[in-house]
This record gives structure tokens, C-alpha cells and sequence, in this order.
């Protein structure tokens, strides 16, 4: 028997079929909505296109990523709306922001206000764009002896700082030229300071807070790089810029070029300065990769921490045993295979067992276990040992008390840049194209840790800021 | 910006250019322009540089070209639009110079560097071919080497000017020498599409980038207009219909980033190269298209000439 109550076919189809009214109206108010919200973020866009594009009036490089995709965004929602199984909805398609080309601007755009450093590549200077008035730094291009036209360093250093897009790199904003073929400028982003300048003229060393942010920030703009297939090989105090906001980035790019997987062959071994100067590259290894970068990664965290470079050695040699004395003697087991490279051959390593390890821990006395641990895998001396950018981001080291002090909380300095000449520091350039990388004769290394018994082992304990 | 993707010519860029500024008609600049790539691309190959190398140069030589204040044919030997290049800049550059400059450069850039005097050398002997439409068969005729011959005194000469064509274009580009290219992408598209297990892919790679090579010579800049990926899905989709190799019923391109009207265009610019090379090797018979500033000048009165007559 049925009642009246009873839930019958009907009554559930009944109320079915409002549920479904209910929920159609549902969805298309929330459609309704979507649609009205994604006119209006369209025609926001399509404002700040124009007010960008308006900007930008006849300029070169530096507004290319802004630029509106819109012009070749054609879509054909004609087509898919037949198949009507499926809501008709028009498929995104990935669309890239193209930049342009266009002809290099003068430099009579800019006026110059100061020499900043002449470094190996270039003279930079300080200069104010006269039609914003905005601050930047101006670096003319060395062309001196170049027989074969435009200096290819030049070249890649152009190529791969456009490249280049990155918070910790400074921008290339344009090559602009002068009234002779010889004369081309890199207009690049004004930065304050550089951290080698800045540390000499400071009285204690940077605090571990601070030199985890400045690294943190490094191998960022580093693993950037690595990702997008450059190599810097010239990474210095010196080529780091800061800002007064705690800001660092990478800069000099005289030396970078793009790389492969495998490297690509006649890579140069003169690369990198001196006291940054991978081991592997000393020893003459025609092939090398992202780890030189890494070594010299290393080799300014150490500097970062003792306020001075790490490895000052006179020459190719004196380097090598300097970085022997610190990081220990390399044998077939830590590295296999070295032996092969070509400068060592004429090695002389200490013949005994004992005391050929890295005295890495015992010379930074105020490290933590896993500060240490970072730093001796970034000054491994086989090159397959050193961390990758990536890896060096997600050490526990930055993880540990002191934690990274947040750029807002850096101090500030007086500006040597911005104000006044700076005197030539007496620190090695980078190599020139055409010095040969050689090793004179027998290299004597077996002495270097004669001494190593007599010296103090650390001291009791000290105490500091953090 | 990332390596997969080219700058590309704006819509004023590729409304005007210098050339047509100069009273160079739209034809005869499609003429040289041609010419200039086969020229290029053929040097490319004399030379032994890879591929990609000779394709880069080809585009960096096609950008020069296009624009207002790009280079024009008609006179940027006497002088460049643009004022900043304009100065110190008075040799008469050919286009033969800019085909050099930009294969000498984009060689430097790679790591198969090529001297100048490799690079003069092979324009010298292509240079002496009396015809620019030449049938393959002539290359391999023995050949006076007098009539190629590159003395000291003119190597010298051609050195300096090459060097200055190089600065020159990277001016005229804004040191834009970033040019990527769709083959790589086009080998990895094959196989996501999973074609190699089929016995013809072997064919169909290769239809597909005598497709790729075939459009850098196309009178429409499509590696001016278009991103590597819708050049290499093209080519893909394309070869395949001319093999009747069956690819997925979907719309595959999609996956590419590729929409069906940029497909479209891009099929329909390779399948009209080879009546626009035809009527190329057609119109200008055993002479030769003119490349430098006189012989382009020479044309344009010979033309006016003719049309005086008729």
C-alpha cells in the first residue's frame, strides 16, 4: 500500500529535477560572476599594457617583459564549441612575452657623474639618464687590441646579462653607443656598494645572520644562472654589488657564457680570478662546469666570515699549495682521476699519510658543525663533491639559529660609489684572453704542512655577537 | 627572457622597412632578401659551420633588414636611417656584407669560430659564379682559381669592412644577437607525439626540417613573426600530411602551444616556398640579383626604363 508520504518514483524525480534547476541557476550566477570578474581583470591588464606601452615610448630592451601578448593571442573558440558533451571552454594556450630589437640609443642620453672602477673589461661610471633623471651606472666596453671585431667576451657578457632576469642580478637595461664603432656603454641598474670595498672599510666582519642572507641571495642568483645553461666564472667580492637595503647582485659578467651538457669543447682554463680559482681549473682541466662557480661560492662565504679573501695566493702555484694547506691533499680516493689532469703531472705531493686533511673546521673556529659542513663541500676538491645552487638553498645551515637577518634590517653605509673616486684595489683581475696556463717545471708541495705540529689547535672558547 | 624564445619584429617593423622608404619595391626587396639568405645559408655550408649556426646567421641577417630604422638596401651603404649608425659609417656596405657580418658573428658567438679571412674567402668564390641562381651541378665544374682569388691588398680592404658590418649590425640590432631556433624542439615534439617507433620517422624528422631550413629563405620573416614552437609544430604537421604519416586525431598542436590559425598560416607559407623559389629562379634567369648599392640602382633604372617603353 501506498500513502501519501511515500517516497515514490515521481516525487524523486520531482525533486530531482528542482535540485537541478536550483543548482543550474547556481552555476550560472557563479558564471556570471566569473565572467564579469575576468572582463574586469582583462581590462585592467589591458590599462596597464597601454600605461606601460605609453612608458616605454620608443625605447630599447629593458620594458620587454611588460610587453602585452595580447596582438598574437588569437584563440578559435568557433571550433571547439561542437563538441557538446563537454562545457565549451576555451583551451589556454601558453604564450610567451616577446621581446624586441631595435637601434642602440647615444650615450649623449646620459650624463656622466663619476668614475666608479676600471676593472679588466671596462671603465664603469655613475650617470644620470637626462630625460628621467634616474641614476645608473654606465660601463664602456674595452675594445683595445681586439684584431677580430667586436671582443667575443663582450659579446657573451652582453648576450647573457640579457638573458639574465633575476632579483640577485644586476640588470641590463641597454647598449648604448658613441660617435665611433669603438664606443659601446652597458646601462645597467646603480648599485651603492660592492662587498669587497664595503667589507675593507668595515670594522668587524659581516654577523652569521647576515652573511646567511648575502649567500642565500648569492646562490640564488647562482642556481638562476646554472638553471638557465650560464656559467659566471668570474664570481668576486668584487663583482657583488649591494644597495642600502641589504640587496645584493651579481655583476661582471665579462666572463660568462653559455655551457652544455656535455661542456662544450675549447673552454678556456683562464678563467675566474686568481684567489677564486678552482683547483681543477689550476690543474688544467679542459673540461669543467657548474662546480667552478661552487668553489668560488666557497671562497667568498669563507671571505664573507674572516673579513678577508680566503685563498691569497701569489701566483697559479703558490694558489695551489695555499689551497692545499687549507683543504687538504688530494688522493685517487677523494678525487679520483686528478692525477690525469694535465698540470698534475708535475706535482710533488707530501709521500705520508698523515695531516693531509682540510683544516677547514679548525680554521673557522666560530662556524657550527653544519656552517663547516657547508663550506668544506663547497671547497671539495673534486669538482663532483661541490653542492649544486640548489642544494647549497637548502642546507640546514640556513635553517640553524642565528636565522637570516631580513634585508629591511641591514645596516647601512656611506656610499663610495656614489660619492667619490675609488682607489684601484690591490687585488688580482681577471685573467686575460692569451696568458698560458702553465705550471713551471717541478712543483714542490711536500713541505707545506711541515710546520703543522707546532701550530696551536684552537683556543679555549670566545665569545660573539651574532 | 627564456632561451626557447625569439624577440620578435613589431607590427611597425614589419609594415615598412628602410629599403621601401628608399623607393625599393616590395618585390625586388624580396628578391635580395632571398638571394641574401641563399647566399648565406650557402656560405654557411663552404664554411662547414653547423646548421643552427648558418640558420641563426639567417635570421639575424633577415631582422637587419626589416624596420624603419632597420638597414635598407638602397642605401645603407651611403647611410644608415638611424642617426647613431649613421655616424662614421660612409664604405658602401653590400648586401653580401651583411650575409658575411652576420655568419662571421653569429660563428663567433657559437664554438666553431670561423677567421675572416675563411669567411672572405668563401663569399670571394661565390662571388664569381656569374649567376645567383646556380644549378648544383656548377659547383662541382673545375673552376679558374684566378677568378677567386683574393689578393692581400683586397683581403685587407674586405677585413676592415667586415669588422665594421659586424659592429654595424649589432647597432642596428641593439646587440639582439639572441636567436632561437625550432629544430631541437622539433626532435623533441616527435617524440612526444611517440612517431619514431613508426618505420617512416626517420623521413619525417627529416621532411620536417628541410621544412624548417625551407622557411628560413621565406619571403613572409615567419622566424620574425612566429616562436620556435609554432615553427616546429608546423613543419611536424606538414611533413607528416606529405608522408601520410598518421598523427593523433586531436588537436595535437595545442599541446604546442601551436593554435589552429597560427598552424594554418604557417603550413600554408611552407607549401607556397617552392612556387615563390620557382618564380624566383624563373625571373631572374642566368643574371644575377642585384647586391650592392649600384646594382640595385642599376635595376631600378633598368626598371623604369622599361616601363618608360611600355
Amino acid at each position: 500500500m501506498k500513502t501519501r508520504w511515500a517516497d515514490d518514483e515521481d516525487d524523486a524525480a520531482a525533486e530531482a529535477q528542482r535540485k537541478r534547476e536550483k543548482e543550474e541557476k547556481k552555476r550560472a550566477k557563479a558564471e556570471k560572476a566569473r565572467k564579469l570578474e575576468e572582463a574586469e581583470k582583462l581590462r585592467q591588464q589591458e590599462a596597464q599594457a597601454a600605461a606601460t606601452a605609453s612608458n616605454g615610448a620608443g625605447n630599447g630592451t629593458h620594458h620587454l617583459s611588460e610587453r602585452p601578448a595580447k596582438r598574437r593571442r588569437v584563440s578559435s573558440e568557433g571550433e571547439r564549441e561542437s563538441s557538446q558533451a563537454q562545457p565549451a571552454q576555451p583551451r589556454k594556450l601558453l604564450r610567451f612575452a616577446a621581446p624586441e630589437w631595435g637601434p642602440c640609443r647615444h650615450v649623449d642620453n646620459f650624463e656622466r657623474l663619476n668614475h666608479i672602477e676600471e676593472g679588466s673589461y671596462g671603465l664603469v661610471s655613475r650617470a644620470r639618464e637626462t630625460a628621467t633623471g634616474e641614476i645608473v651606472a654606465l660601463k664602456k666596453l674595452k675594445m683595445d687590441t681586439a684584431t677580430d671585431g667586436f671582443p667575443v667576451t663582450a659579446l657573451r657578457e652582453i648576450q647573457t646579462l640579457k638573458a639574465s632576469r633575476h632579483r640577485h642580478i644586476v640588470d641590463l637595461r641597454e647598449v648604448v653607443v658613441g660617435d665611433t664603432l669603438n664606443d659601446v656603454f652597458l646601462v645597467m641598474g646603480f648599485l651603492e656598494h660592492d662587498l669587497k670595498t664595503l667589507q675593507e672599510d668595515m670594522a668587524e666582519p659581516f654577523l652569521p645572520s647576515e652573511i646567511k642572507t648575502l649567500l642565500l641571495q648569492l646562490s640564488s642568483a647562482v642556481e638562476y644562472l646554472h638553471d638557465n645553461w650560464i656559467l659566471h666564472r668570474d664570481l668576486k667580492t668584487s663583482n657583488i654589488l649591494m644597495n642600502n637595503r641589504g640587496e645584493i647582485k651579481i655583476a661582471d659578467f665579462g666572463m660568462a657564457r653559455y655551457f652544455g651538457d656535455p661542456p662544450p669543447p675549447n673552454m678556456t682554463q683562464l678563467v675566474v680570478t686568481l684567489w677564486y680559482r678552482a683547483p681543477e681549473l689550476l690543474l688544467g682541466a679542459d673540461k669543467y662546469d657548474r662546480a667552478i662557480d661552487m668553489w668560488s661560492l666557497g671562497c667568498i662565504f669563507g671571505e664573507l666570515l674572516n673579513k678577508e679573501p680566503l685563498l691569497q695566493g701569489k701566483n697559479e702555484v703558490d694558489e695551489l699549495s695555499k689551497i692545499f694547506e687549507l683543504c687538504g691533499i688530494p688522493t685517487e680516493e677523494t678525487w679520483p682521476g686528478f692525477k690525469r689532469l694535465p698540470n698534475a703531472r708535475s706535482l710533488r705531493l707530501p709521500p705520508s699519510k698523515q695531516n693531509i686533511g682540510s683544516v677547514i673546521r679548525a680554521k673557522f673556529p666560530f662556524l657550527t658543525t653544519t656552517g663547516s659542513q657547508l663550506l668544506s663541500s663547497l671547497l671539495s676538491l673534486n669538482p663532483a663533491l661541490r653542492p649544486t645552487a640548489s642544494e647549497v638553498l637548502a642546507h640546514p645551515y640556513f635553517r640553524e639559529d642565528p636565522r637570516p637577518k631580513s634585508t629591511a634590517m641591514f645596516p647601512t653605509f656611506p656610499s663610495k660609489a656614489g660619492q667619490e673616486k675609488r682607489r684601484r684595489h690591490a687585488s688580482p683581475d681577471a685573467p686575460m684572453r692569451g696568458d698560458a696556463p702553465r705550471m713551471p717545471g717541478e712543483l714542490d708541495f711536500s713541505g707545506i704542512f711541515a710546520g703543522r705540529e707546532n701550530e696551536e689547535s684552537g683556543a679555549g672558547f670566545q665569545l660573539k655577537l651574532i | 627572457m627564456s632561451i626557447l624564445v625569439n624577440p620578435l619584429a613589431t607590427v611597425d617593423q614589419l609594415s615598412q622597412s628602410g629599403s621601401q622608404l628608399d623607393g625599393v619595391p616590395a618585390d625586388l626587396e624580396n628578391s635580395i632578401r632571398f638571394a641574401g639568405a641563399r647566399l648565406t645559408q650557402a656560405a654557411g655550408i663552404l664554411l662547414r659551420l653547423p646548421q643552427d649556426i648558418i640558420a641563426q646567421a639567417i635570421v639575424i641577417f633577415t631582422r637587419f633588414f626589416v624596420g624603419p630604422e632597420g638597414g635598407s638596401l638602397k642605401e645603407y651603404g651611403a647611410k644608415v636611417r638611424n642617426p647613431v649608425a649613421l655616424v662614421s659609417i660612409i664604405e658602401a656596405h653590400t648586401t653580401q656584407d651583411i650575409s658575411a657580418g652576420s655568419l662571421y658573428l653569429m660563428a663567433k658567438l657559437s664554438s666553431t669560430p670561423r677567421s675572416p679571412r675563411s669567411v672572405l674567402n668563401v663569399y670571394a668564390y661565390l662571388d664569381s659564379f656569374p649567376s645567383t641562381f646556380v644549378d648544383a651541378s656548377e659547383f662541382d665544374e673545375e673552376k679558374d682559381p684566378e677568378s677567386y682569388y683574393l689578393t692581400e691588398g683586397t683581403y685587407h680592404a674586405q677585413r676592415t669592412l667586415l669588422l665594421r658590418t659586424e659592429a654595424l649590425i649589432l647597432r642596428v640590432l641593439g646587440f639582439q644577437t639572441h636567436v632561437a631556433l625550432p629544430y631541437t624542439l622539433c626532435i623533441n615534439y616527435l617524440q612526444t607525439l611517440d612517431v619514431f617507433s613508426h618505420p617512416e620517422s626517420q623521413d619525417l624528422a627529416k621532411r620536417a626540417f628541410a621544412q624548417l631550413n625551407t622557411l628560413l629563405l621565406s619571403p613572409q620573416l615567419v622566424y620574425l613573426t612566429h616562436q620556435p614552437y609554432a615553427l616546429a609544430t608546423a613543419s611536424i604537421y606538414l611533413a607528416a600530411r606529405e608522408l601520410g604519416v598518421k598523427l593523433p586525431d586531436e588537436e595535437w598542436w595545442e599541446v604546442f602551444d601551436t593554435d589552429r590559425e597560427e598552424l594554418g598560416f604557417l603550413v600554408v607559407a611552407m607549401r607556397s616556398m617552392e612556387g615563390f623559389a620557382a618564380e624566383e629562379k624563373r625571373k631572374w634567369g642566368k643574371r644575377k640579383v642585384p647586391l650592392t648599392v649600384e646594382e640595385i640602382e642599376g635595376e631600378l633604372e633598368r626598371r623604369s626604363l622599361l616601363n618608360g617603353r611600355g
